[in-house]
């Protein structure tokens, strides 16, 4: 395992817990990266221009790389090229920021195409406003012209610019194939749960126990980063349900940019589970909601929420109740669940199956013949056929959606004239 | 549902008269997590100032505003209103409760409270500049 240093610069009467948080959330996010953490500072003072954090901490931090050798240092603060470069010049190590971790992470965890071009887009988006820093860091101490390189750093921008607009070609085409495929699943019936939640709040566990599938599960940050569809049947009626990549603090806007296509998945389904870790304390908790609902607000229309409030069997009772009445201001329609425990999902299918788009229920009568018998199987596929009465013709109780239930209302008025 | 009032003011910039043209909307809702339920009250109040707005400026435009409404309820504004200063801070300030805004309702409330804003200083400045 490759060895870390941590660096938190934190802001001036910012809060001590929240920050002791977002440090640990760091050492969680260098964990899922393959590093271990093998020092940390912190400092609490106004950004240094050279450094971010204070010349003197530089200095301590220097010190702790040449003792304890990592391989990089990692901070949380987002630094310009020009920090980057100053503190690697001064403590003889890679330096990386929070942003470039998480980038780290993706890059393990793409399998897919479309996850892979997102990754490259968001490196490439990441590294186009340094670019012009870069070069002329570059440029001090190579010079182009006989035996340099000569003037490739020239064209550094307009390559990752062209490199750009062709993964956003490519990335519209695949985006455009999401679409029919989101399209073609409404038309055929399906309403679509996403779901969504601060990252390693559990949101895989659930989805494996809900549609009993198998995917990676772990106790580490961004385990899943390629959406995952399964259908379920919710007291008789199909729904496709999505699990998705997980949310974290401050997400900078390039990156969200760059994985629209898959938080299109949350923001266009048609209702949105919003998973949350109640086992945390309960600063976290309403800090992780709170990050949620910002995510969230602008993007999803007025689809139904319904907060899975997970890990419960971790907390005790008392302590569960406070923290519910704590968070109630953040946690629409509240459902309390093991994720880990198969026998209390019931109350969470049981709250999808009341809040999913109202179906109408009609009693139809069709001809006794081949063609009866083919809408007949066509109502099993588009519904729920509650009961069927075989006499002179064949009387069905169904319910379905609107559209169904309009086509099929048609053909009765057909067959009665 | 909970009740809050969300505050927004629009023209923190410099107008060509070199004046500051500022209108704060104040509007009561009854909201929950995620949806704003009842609209009660809405007031806009227009100021001019000669100076840009310190923190202790903006404290009482928001609570002049919030004055005139006679629903009871946290005041919830955006940070960055308040100069993003830390909400234990801020809320010392205020005689009311204060808070940042945190759901989805609480944002929707405050989007509502700009677009007040900002349309009454918009027809405001049209007819006097």
């Amino acid at each position: 395992m490759k060895k870390v240093v941590l660096v938190q610069r934190n802001e001036l009467e910012s809060n001590e817990h929240h920050n002791s948080r977002k440090l640990k959330e760091l050492e969680e996010l260098a964990y899922s990266a393959g590093y271990s953490v093998i020092g940390k500072l912190t400092q609490t003072r106004n950004p240094n221009r050279n450094y971010n954090i204070g010349p003197g901490k530089v200095e301590e931090l220097a010190n702790l790389v040449s003792e304890s050798n990592p391989d990089k240092i990692i901070f949380y603060n987002q630094l310009s090229v020009m920090q980057i470069y100053n503190i690697s010049e001064k403590c003889k190590c890679e330096t990386i920021d929070k942003f470039n971790l998480i980038l780290e992470i993706f890059a393990l965890k793409a399998r897919t195409k479309r996850a892979q071009y997102q990754v490259e887009l968001a490196k490439l988006q990441y590294e186009l406003p340094k670019a012009k820093t870069i070069v002329s860091l570059l440029k001090k101490s190579e010079k182009p012209g006989f035996m340099g390189l000569g003037g490739y750093e020239d064209s550094y921008e307009t390559d990752l610019k062209n490199r750009i607009s062709r993964i956003k070609k490519e990335l519209k085409q695949v985006q455009k194939d999401y679409e029919n495929l989101r399209q073609h699943r409404h038309e055929k019936g399906f309403s679509l749960i996403a779901l969504a939640g601060y990252t390693n709040a559990g949101k895989s566990t659930l989805f494996n126990n809900i549609v009993n599938e198998d995917v990676e599960a772990e106790h580490k940050l961004f385990t899943t980063l390629s959406p995952t569809t399964r259908s379920l049947d919710v007291n008789g009626r199909k729904v496709l349900v999505t699990d998705t990549v997980g949310f974290i603090e401050n997400l900078p806007h390039w990156l969200v940019d760059s994985f629209k296509s898959t938080l299109d998945e949350i923001f266009l389904a048609d209702m949105i589970l919003l998973v949350v870790d109640i086992s945390e304390d309960i600063e976290d908790v309403k800090s992780k909601l709170i990050t949620c609902h910002n995510t969230l607000w602008e993007e999803i229309e007025a689809v139904p929420i319904i907060t899975v409030i997970n890990k419960i069997d971790k907390v005790s009772t008392n302590c569960l109740n406070h923290k519910i009445s704590e968070i109630s201001y953040l946690t629409p329609n509240p459902i309390m669940l093991s994720a880990k425990n198969p026998g209390s999902i019931k109350p969470l299918i049981e709250k999808i199956s009341s809040l999913l788009p109202e179906w109408k229920r009609r009693s139809l009568k069709l001809p006794i013949s081949s063609y009866g018998m083919s809408i007949l199987s066509w109502l099993f596929d588009e519904g729920i056929v509650h009961e069927i009465k075989y006499t002179d013709k064949i009387i069905v109780d169904v319910e379905a959606r609107d559209e169904i239930i309009k086509k099929a209302e048609k053909i009765n008025d057909n067959y009665r004239t | 549902m909970r009740k809050i009032i969300a505050v927004d003011i629009s023209g923190r910039h410099k107008t060509s008269d070199g004046k500051y043209h500022l209108v704060c909307a104040a509007v009561a809702v009854s909201i929950s997590p995620n949806h704003i339920e009842r609209v009660h009250h809405v007031n806009t109040k227009y100021f001019v100032r000669e100076k840009s707005l310190e923190i202790m400026d903006v404290v009482h435009l928001m609570e002049e505003t919030v004055n005139n409404i006679d629903t009871w309820g946290t005041i919830v504004a955006e940070m960055g209103d308040l100069y993003n200063k830390p909400v234990d801070m801020v809320s010392k300030m205020f005689n009311r409760n204060f808070k940042y805004q945190e759901s989805i309702s609480e944002r929707l409330a405050i989007q509502f409270a700009h677009h007040i804003s900002h349309s009454s200083r918009k027809l405001l400045l049209n007819k006097e500049i």
